[in-house]
């Protein structure tokens, strides 16, 4: 069957047959960077092409319908826009740290690609400790916030980027505690663990209410993580124009959007190998043939569809709920979602220690 | 030269010359920065080391967690942007001394010890930590476990008391 | 792929925007004067200086996710291991869980947790 994980091991088998080792392991690197950089740029044209069109769709308007058949040439031409603009850096900023920021954001989001399960058997590394690894590296994101709005010497960016800072590093904690309900259940990090653990089912329906309420609780703390409407106050644009990005222009200013579309690309594709099952198909205990009916959809055709899913869900809230305030946001974390994930944690336990899940 | 052992002195030197900056440097918000690459650096080691876990913890308590509580604690001063003075010549030349003989004295004691090389590859399992940390019987870590929420929680009690002081004050 | 992907990755995303910002630099034409680079530009002038006083709440919050963040990364170990130590991993990040949720009602009732 054609599928992506096919793909993979035969270019690895045609590589290792007709040169050493060595250069063989240079030309994957190689073909893997452009896989990525290439991954990048479509993530890109994508999302925002689909936000505009998710969000003209919710209001009952058209959205872009000029570009291309139906608008959707519209993030091309929008790019292009911003490659010909000029990138300012303003007087009185730190220039230095106001260059290396866009730099910092686009190397942490860069990274969390490298143990996503694309497809079966298409993985940049599969290491030992999946999870753990993407909450380490997704907290390394608040710092080029941090900089790039110290850096621009503006005031509106460095209330934006504080803002930010307390928003993300709080809902860390629930984010990590809805994590780890899977890591309990599952027994392992590794991602591949983790996913050949939903092969008869996926956790959202094999854990009963605690792994939902761990689901839930994981998308809003996500939503925050990434500064999406309500949790977009850090660029709330009515009070701080545009957060910490306010001084940046032309393809710095791109590169840090970029780097915002990509990071819900990949915490939804955390949230959809979770509990969702990533590549593995719709499978129902014992039932062979209703399994294998299933099996026949290409593996990367489950997990794209799960994450654009759970994109989209994101793209809706930002539609549905009013913006918060940040003391509202902050009790919101404190006062009861770190609670109640901490008393869900040992909920999810009882059941994964009794053996009471499916 | 192997390509590990190059890629090894790329991650030291990069170490070492971000530390170097983070100390030099006369703003203190770069120093926070210089110093947050200095500790990615040493993540970076770990994982050259194949001790991920480790690694993890690294980037997740000091890069995700200290830094940003230096950055803070910046923001919380009045002069975040301001250069600091320049160091007295007396001061330079003393700080260099102290860092020459802590770098002989360190070199000599590592250079005497003579680590012991070990060919098994190592195992790095996280189960094996959290085994370890649950076994109640001769040689687990069950009471440290227990004894570390203590010790969080006078760390939370002590910080709500520092950080609440200030109140009266400000009226 | 192993561990090199990392350095596959991190060199991507440097070539990547670096790229773009060179390329951005060559095609547009950069013209220089004072007002354009003022901060917030044909905005309101700022008054005072940028780099502000923040209030102590931002630095109460980061203390207290330090300290989650430190219990989070013990629960880790204990999460893989949890399922197959049976009841007695339960017992014990029970009590771990007790004494945390002592500070927490503590924070609570000082008020620490509430924004000012």
């Amino acid at each position: 069957m054609w599928s992506l994980s096919n793909i993979a091991a035969n270019i690895d088998q045609w590589l290792n047959a007709n040169m050493s080792p060595t250069w063989a392991l240079i030309v994957e690197m190689v073909i893997a960077g452009v896989a990525v950089i290439g991954l990048f740029a479509a993530l890109g044209l994508v999302l925002v092409i689909m936000e505009r069109k998710v969000s003209a769709w919710i209001q009952i308007r058209l959205g872009p319908n000029r570009v291309g058949p139906k608008g959707m040439l519209q993030s091309l031409a929008d790019t292009l826009k911003l490659l010909v603009k000029e990138g300012m850096t303003p007087g009185g900023a730190d220039k230095l740290l106001f260059n290396v920021a866009p730099f910092v954001a686009m190397i942490v989001a860069m990274l969390l690609l490298a143990p996503i399960a694309f497809a079966k058997d298409f993985q940049l590394w599969d290491l030992n400790i999946g999870v753990l690894y993407i909450s380490a590296v997704s907290s390394i994101s608040v710092i080029s916030i941090l900089m790039a709005g110290w850096a621009s010497n503006n005031k509106y960016s460095l209330l934006g980027a504080m803002r930010s800072g307390a928003q993300i590093v709080s809902y860390e904690l629930s984010a990590g505690l809805a994590v780890l309900a899977i890591v309990v259940l599952t027994g392992s990090l590794r991602i591949s663990d983790i996913i050949q653990a939903q092969e008869n089912g996926w956790w959202l329906f094999k854990g009963h209410i605690p792994v939902i309420i761990a689901f839930i609780i994981f998308i809003i703390a996500v939503t925050a993580e990434t500064n999406r409407a309500p949790f977009d106050l850090a660029e709330a644009e009515s009070e701080l124009t545009a957060g910490f990005h306010t001084e940046y222009s032309g393809m710095k200013f791109a590169l840090f959007f970029l780097a915002e579309y990509v990071n819900v690309f990949i915490v939804c594709a955390i949230g959809a190998t979770l509990f969702l099952g990533g590549w593995m198909p719709f499978h129902i205990g014992n039932w062979h043939a209703f399994n294998g009916v299933m099996d026949w959809i290409p593996s990367s055709v489950w997990f794209f569809g799960k994450t654009f899913f759970l994109i989209f869900v994101i793209m809706w809230f930002r539609w549905t709920f009013p913006r918060l305030r940040i003391d509202q946001l902050l009790n919101l974390e404190w006062k009861y979602l770190l609670p109640i994930s901490m008393f869900n944690l040992l909920l999810v336990t009882l059941i994964a220690i009794m053996g009471w899940h499916f | 030269m192997t390509a590990s052992q190059i890629i090894f002195y790329l991650i030291s030197a990069f170490i070492l010359s971000m530390g170097v900056l983070s100390v030099t440097s006369r703003k203190i918000f770069r120093s926070a920065i210089w110093l947050l690459f200095s500790l990615i650096g040493i993540a970076a080691l770990y994982f050259w080391m194949d001790v991920q876990f480790i690694a993890a913890v690294q980037i997740v308590v000091y890069v995700g967690g200290i830094v940003v509580l230096i950055i803070f604690s910046i923001f919380l001063t009045q002069q975040s942007g301001k250069e600091m003075p320049k160091a007295p010549l007396l001061r330079t030349i003393a700080g260099a001394l102290a860092v020459l003989f802590g770098f002989a004295f360190t070199f000599l004691l590592i250079d005497q010890y003579g680590f012991p090389a070990i060919d098994q590859p190592f195992d790095n399992d996280v189960a094996r930590i959290g085994n370890a940390m649950l076994n109640t019987e001769q040689g687990g870590y069950a009471l440290p476990f227990e004894v570390v929420s203590i010790l969080l929680l006078a760390a939370m009690v002590g910080c709500i008391v520092i950080a609440l002081k200030t109140k009266p004050e400000e009226k | 792929m192993g561990a090199a992907s990392l350095i596959v990755l991190i060199l991507a995303a440097i070539a990547f925007s670096a790229g773009a910002i060179l390329i951005a630099k060559v095609v547009t034409k950069a013209t220089k004067n004072k007002q354009k680079a003022e901060p917030y530009e044909s905005g309101i002038p700022t008054r005072g200086p940028s780099w502000v006083q923040f209030n102590v709440g931002y630095y109460l919050f980061a203390l207290l996710f330090l300290i989650f963040d430190v219990e989070l990364i013990f629960l880790y170990p204990w999460a893989v291991a949890a399922k197959k130590v049976g009841l007695l991993a339960l017992v014990e990040i029970i009590i771990f869980f007790f004494i945390l949720f002592m500070g927490f009602l503590y924070a609570h009732k000082k008020g620490a947790l509430k924004w000012k």
